[in-house]
């Protein structure tokens, strides 16, 4: 009896997966727990074990291929096996069609042909022999090409019409993309780096090299992209006094591990401090969609870790309720966890608030971007000294809180701040509350 | 239907009897003395000579087929051995009396008629002719391998070698036999001493002795031509085709012309060789009803054919019989019928174990073997010794042996070395001639001059473009058409070479189906433009004898679709015989089809597949006056067989391409150079006939309703085809479509996507598209548009498989999955 495998769901809001490499081929023997293939959502990765065990006997779907979520991806069975009323209609096992999530190039889709769409790096390209020709000659940048041939092929005129627009690279991009080697080498990058050099030989002080977006990379792109572009941002700039806070994290160097407590951070102190003041602003504890409010009733506050992979941003949920001590100890698990990839899509979305922390980095002042469909996002600066009127000198943290104009007036988001500073300030008070 | 000739109701309804005559059977009754009155000792002796020498030359075969080996000589022959032992008194017989203008056809099994018939030459021929002849052949190749080994000083035994050698070297297919060995055991010929191809087709030599001899008569020139053929093969329907087409009336009543010129019979002899036996097959008694033969004269023409049936084994009855038969034919009176009645002693080939027939009944007729039979009447007759009839057994004996030596030697006789010249073979397909006049000595016999013909003066009214001056398009009434250029063409090559002759159904007075002959009535007498019988084998079989014979023939089948009928004469004989005889023989001759439309299914194919498939042919498909026209000159000037496809659809079309018109003077178009009809840059259409016209037709429409240029080449001939001009289209637009009226699968189309496909795979943006006909039979005309390929059906086409079109509906179903699910049916 052969068995289906599928793309499994990671997470209520994952729609798709993009299968990065196969460990399994057509044919290959099959043991109960073997690696079949890795996939990735938009931004964690994921090994899929056999379950049953057998021949691999059909695959559906080519490395850089998008799966949506429980279409079948491979079938394990008995060798010989009749198959056929398991092979997904519509689609065979070399050609999946590319999909609107495999297109991360839309800046170069031409409006008229919505309905194409590129194919993704690493998809099986299918090209015309003239198409390809063209684009080896003028150094047509394919991946930016949207294909309109029969099958979603790539003709000519795609080609021409990306020429116009102005994409072109190098040969051996366009090689290596026809080849499908892109996502591969993505996933290698680690162990093989060796990027492409470009536009060698005269100039030594021109060279450059080339190196793809990542997938990661694609989606924080295009997320941070959305982000300016659709959202009213602006930015407020503010300090706090951070004598007590930075007083009370010295208490907890000094007598918290006496006393069990875990390794706590001025983010973790932020963090408590901010969960406490949100609740009181429904507009900035929200998401807008459409024109319409997602007031949250927890403080579900996104923490942003900046990883080898790029920034991701855990969730903290229910921030509200937890002791300084449990806040912490779930900090340091959801940034472990985000620095080795291992985060669900799920504890990644459902933030209604990001704090994004610069600090450490020196940064005395940003403008972070929210994270949609959030409505702010709390950038947290270093410390430096300031000189009060009466000649005294305090440790200033700064804070700037980027908020969507169209959901938060001014005001309200300055009385956040306010509030918040001065529960920062008052942070044993706090701890009180 | 001669208005000349009434049929007359009253006459036609009349009560009476239609009478026979008795059919002489072995009549032959007389005595050696009388025979003494016309044969000299020499001449006696001969015949033995003869006789005996095909004895032992298929004696020879024969060993080196069951036991490879003879008298000493080791040989392996893996290629067919047809022996007619047995039969060598029939064969001399009648190679007794004829000479080297009369031709003789025969069969696969016609070793012994071709040595008979050189041997008979020989002996005709002065010394110096028979040695002109040797030396001219072939640039004097087998001569010179012959000569070496001949130190007798004597001319006749010399040429006896020369064609014991020339066959057998055939036979063992070296390039020194007297077709290079490309014809073969099956196939061999040699037309200096009157011998033409024998055929390995059964009855296949029939209507092509039908042409020789109609060459004959049309041409005037002397001797008889003789068709044999086994009993066998009087079950084929080019058979009785031939025998039908020779005897029919008009050759007597109304080639003369009220004596303006000869009235005289067809010069054939139709010679059956009645062994009794198709392979197995028992003709007497199993598989035919005739009894004898004969009697199937008897139904073709009140002279019953003159037959007769003589015995087959006595040389001397058979020499009685055919010298009166050729005395009726040279005299006007054919044509005529034997029967020869013999026995093949051997097996029909070294494999045949006799199934079929008694040891007994083998027996009896070894017991009167025509050659122990005549030598023993000769000694007793005294006419000669035995030592002197051993004398010459041990000469042929000593000669055969050596020319098997010489013909296996693998330095003097060479196989062809398609290594060292893989062109070879290559060379030969085709004669690629000009030539104006198959025969410049004469005069071309006329009617009249070519400018007061009817239809020559109404041309000269007509429009020779189909546009005025304002680019208005003329009415097809008042325009020169593509059936005008047809028979501008051909009306000028009737006046230009007197061997031309043109036949078909319904040609004279009607002026063939389609009109395009209308004028040639008037212009040319009958014995060069006739009505044939509806004898589609006999018709395409004869042109290809009266090429053979050194003449220039359009004939024409109504319908593409009645190339069926002469499957044979089209695809084994007119295609083969320039290339089987090693380039000996041209073959100028134009078969036109006509393809039909409106006419159903059996009426409107396009067949230029099935003759493109068949290496030796050319084959072309105009679409305009001025390429029908050109194509039609190129064809006629040239020395190779065409297949001429025409369409019905467009005969009345104007020239709507050529600035300037059709041109009154004389050019050509060559074979194989497609014509660029509309310059385009993002599709190619390439079309194949008269589909050139609604491909136009859609290039019109993706250019004013898509904005997509079109370019349309029109093959204009399909074999031989210069793809040059179509790879440097598709390397400017990537695309291309090809279109046709043929049914898609197994197409010439497809066989050129192949083509292109692999020429120029690097430029194409899509696999060339195929748009011919449905797999299915055509339907009535209201129908046809779901069936032939159609304008909006060509952009459906290019939009499906070549470049989807933004804004196009599609209206048929072309996609790739309709394709599959059709090919699984079959469809």
């Amino acid at each position: 009896m052969a068995n289906v495998v599928i793309m499994p769901r990671q997470g209520q809001s994952v729609e798709s997966c993009i299968i990065t490499t196969w460990q399994k081929q057509k044919g290959d023997k099959v043991a109960i727990g073997d690696v079949l293939f890795s996939y990735e959502t938009d931004k964690s990765a994921f090994d899929e074990t056999a379950q049953v065990e057998g021949t691999m006997l059909a695959i559906f779907a080519a490395e850089g291929d998008v799966v949506p979520c429980l279409d079948p991806v491979c079938v394990i069975g008995e060798e010989g096996e009749d198959i056929s009323a398991l092979i997904p209609a519509g689609g065979n096992s070399e050609e999946a069609a590319p999909t609107e999530e495999a297109a991360p190039a839309e800046e170069a889709a031409p409006a008229a042909e919505a309905v194409v769409t590129a194919p993704a790096a690493g998809d099986r390209v299918f090209i015309s022999p003239r198409a390809k020709l063209l684009a080896l000659k003028t150094g047509c940048d394919l991946s930016k090409v949207a294909p309109t041939g029969p099958h979603g092929r790539i003709i000519e005129r795609d080609v021409n019409k990306a020429l116009d627009a102005g994409f072109t690279t190098t040969t051996d991009k366009i090689e290596a993309f026809l080849a499908g080697q892109l996502i591969v080498e993505e996933v290698k990058e680690e162990a093989a780096p060796a990027p492409v050099a470009a536009a060698p030989a005269a100039d030594d002080l021109r060279a450059y090299t080339e190196e793809p977006f990542s997938n990661v990379r694609k989606v924080i792109a295009k997320s941070m992209h959305a982000s300016l572009s659709e959202m009213a941002q602006l930015t407020l700039n503010s300090s706090f006094d951070a004598t007590a806070l930075l007083e009370y994290r010295n208490k907890i160097k000094a007598a918290g591990e006496v006393m069990g407590m875990g390794k706590i951070t001025i983010n973790d102190m932020v963090l408590y401090a901010v969960s406490r003041v949100l609740p009181n602003y429904p507009e900035i504890n929200a998401n807008v969609v459409d024109n319409t409010f997602r007031k949250f009733k927890h403080a579900n506050v996104g923490m942003a870790v900046d990883t080898d992979r790029g920034l991701l941003v855990p969730v903290i949920f229910g921030a509200e309720k937890l002791t300084l001590a449990e806040l912490a100890a779930k900090t340091k698990e959801a940034a472990g966890k985000a620095r080795e990839g291992k985060l669900s899509p799920d504890e990644m979305s459902g933030g209604s608030f990001t704090v994004s922390n610069l600090g450490s980095m020196g940064v005395e002042s940003f403008t972070p971007v929210i994270n949609p469909p959030q409505t702010a996002i709390l950038g947290v600066c270093c410390t430096t000294n300031r000189v009060k009127a009466d000649g005294s000198v305090y440790p200033a943290m700064g804070l700037s809180l980027t908020f969507d104009h169209r959901a938060v007036d001014g005001a309200p988001a300055a009385k956040f701040l306010k509030e918040l500073c001065t529960a920062l300030e008052n942070f044993e008070l706090l701890l009180a509350k | 239907m001669p208005k000349s000739q009434y049929v007359d109701p009253g006459k036609v309804f009349q009560p009476g009897y239609l009478d026979f005559e008795s059919i002489p059977l072995c009549r032959y009754s007389k005595t050696l003395d009388e025979e003494k009155q016309i044969y000299s000792k020499e001449d006696f002796m001969r015949i033995y000579h003869d006789m005996r020498t095909i004895r032992e030359f298929e004696t020879m075969l024969n060993e080196i087929k069951v036991k490879s080996e003879y008298n000493g000589v080791q040989y392996n022959n893996p290629g067919p051995a047809h022996l007619s032992i047995g039969q060598e008194a029939s064969a001399v017989g009648q190679a007794y009396c004829l000479d080297i203008n009369d031709f003789t056809f025969g069969s696969h099994r016609s070793h012994g008629e071709i040595l008979a018939k050189g041997l008979s030459s020989i002996n005709k021929l002065e010394d110096k002719e028979v040695y002109d002849i040797m030396k001219e052949f072939l640039d004097g190749t087998i001569l010179n391998v012959v000569e070496k080994h001949n130190n007798t000083g004597n001319i006749k035994d010399l040429a006896k070698d020369f064609l014991l050698y020339g066959a057998l070297a055939e036979i063992f297919a070296r390039t020194t036999g007297f077709n290079k060995g490309l014809g073969g055991s099956m196939h061999a010929f040699f037309i200096p001493f009157g011998i033409l191809p024998n055929n390995a087709i059964v009855g296949g030599a029939a209507p092509i002795a039908l042409g020789a001899a109609l060459y004959k008569r049309s041409c005037h020139k002397k001797g008889i031509v003789v068709a044999n053929s086994g009993d066998g093969a009087t079950g084929r329907g080019p058979v009785l085709e031939s025998l039908n087409f020779a005897s029919m009336d008009q050759i007597t009543k109304l080639w003369g012309m009220d004596g303006k010129y000869s009235d005289e019979g067809m010069p054939i002899l139709f010679n059956v060789f009645n062994n009794f036996y198709g392979m197995g097959g028992q003709t007497m008694g199993e598989t035919m009803g005739y009894t004898n033969p004969v009697r199937l004269a008897a139904g073709f023409n009140p002279t019953q054919m003159h037959a007769e049936k003589v015995n087959g084994y006595d040389p001397l009855a058979v020499i009685d019989a055919t010298t009166r038969k050729k005395e009726l034919l040279v005299n006007g009176k054919g044509p005529a019928l034997l029967e020869v009645a013999t026995y093949r002693i051997s097996g029909h080939s070294p494999s045949d174990s006799s199934t079929y027939r008694t040891q007994e009944e083998i027996d009896a007729w070894k017991e009167v073997c025509p050659i122990a039979a005549y030598r023993k009447k000769m000694i007793e007759g005294g006419i000669a010794s035995e030592a002197e009839f051993d004398a010459i057994d041990e000469e042929i004996i000593g000669r055969t042996t050596k020319i098997i030596k010489l013909a296996i030697d693998d330095e003097i006789s060479p196989r062809m070395d398609l290594e060292k010249n893989p062109g070879m073979i290559s060379d030969i397909m085709y004669s690629n001639q000009h030539v104006k006049s198959m025969d410049p000595s004469r005069e071309p016999e006329v009617l009249m001059p070519k400018e007061e013909n009817p239809r020559v003066k109404q041309l000269a009214t007509k429009a020779r473009y189909a546009y005025d001056e304002k680019g208005q398009m003329l009415p097809k009434m008042k325009l020169f058409g593509l059936r005008d250029g047809l028979f501008e063409a051909i009306l000028d090559k009737f006046y230009e070479d007197p061997t031309t002759i043109a036949y078909g159904e319904d040609n004279r007075d009607w002026g063939g189906a389609f009109a395009v002959y209308r004028g040639l009535t008037e212009a040319l007498p009958y014995h060069r433009f006739f009505n044939a019988p509806i004898s589609e084998s006999a018709i395409v079989g004869s042109a290809v004898g009266y090429a053979i014979a050194g003449g220039r023939a359009i004939v024409e089948l109504m319908y593409a679709d009645f190339i069926g009928c002469a499957g044979d004469e089209i695809f084994n004989q007119l295609a083969k015989w320039q290339s089987m005889s090693a380039g000996i023989l041209k073959m100028p001759v134009v078969l036109r089809v006509s393809v039909g439309s409106k006419y159903g299914a059996q009426h409107s194919q396009d067949w230029t597949a099935l003759c493109s498939h068949i290496p030796g042919l050319k084959v072309c498909f105009p679409a305009t006056p001025y390429d029908a026209k050109g194509l039609m000159n190129a064809a006629l000037n040239g020395t190779d067989p065409v297949i001429f496809f025409e369409s019905q659809r467009i005969y009345d079309i104007g020239e709507q391409f050529h600035e300037g018109g059709v041109p009154t003077d004389y050019y050509e178009v060559e074979f194989g150079d497609p014509d660029i009809k509309r310059v385009g840059k993002d599709v190619t259409i390439l079309t194949i006939g008269a589909v050139l016209y609604r491909a136009l037709d859609a290039a019109k429409t993706l250019e004013e309703k898509y904005g997509i240029s079109a370019e349309v080449i029109d093959a204009r001939s399909m074999v031989p085809f210069n793809y040059e001009k179509v790879i440097e289209s598709v390397k400017k637009t990537g695309k291309i479509v090809i279109v046709g009226d043929a049914v898609d699968r197994g197409s010439i189309m497809r066989d050129m996507a192949s083509n292109i496909t692999e020429m120029c795979f690097d430029y194409l943006d899509a696999p060339p598209a195929v748009f011919g006909s449905r797999n299915w039979i055509t339907p009535a005309f209201e129908l046809e548009k779901y069936y032939f390929p159609q304008a909006d059906g060509i952009i459906d086409v290019i939009s499906e498989k070549l470049m989807p079109i933004p804004g196009h509906t599609t209206k048929y179903n072309e996609t790739e999955l309709e394709h599959i699910e059709r090919s699984k049916k079959g469809l």
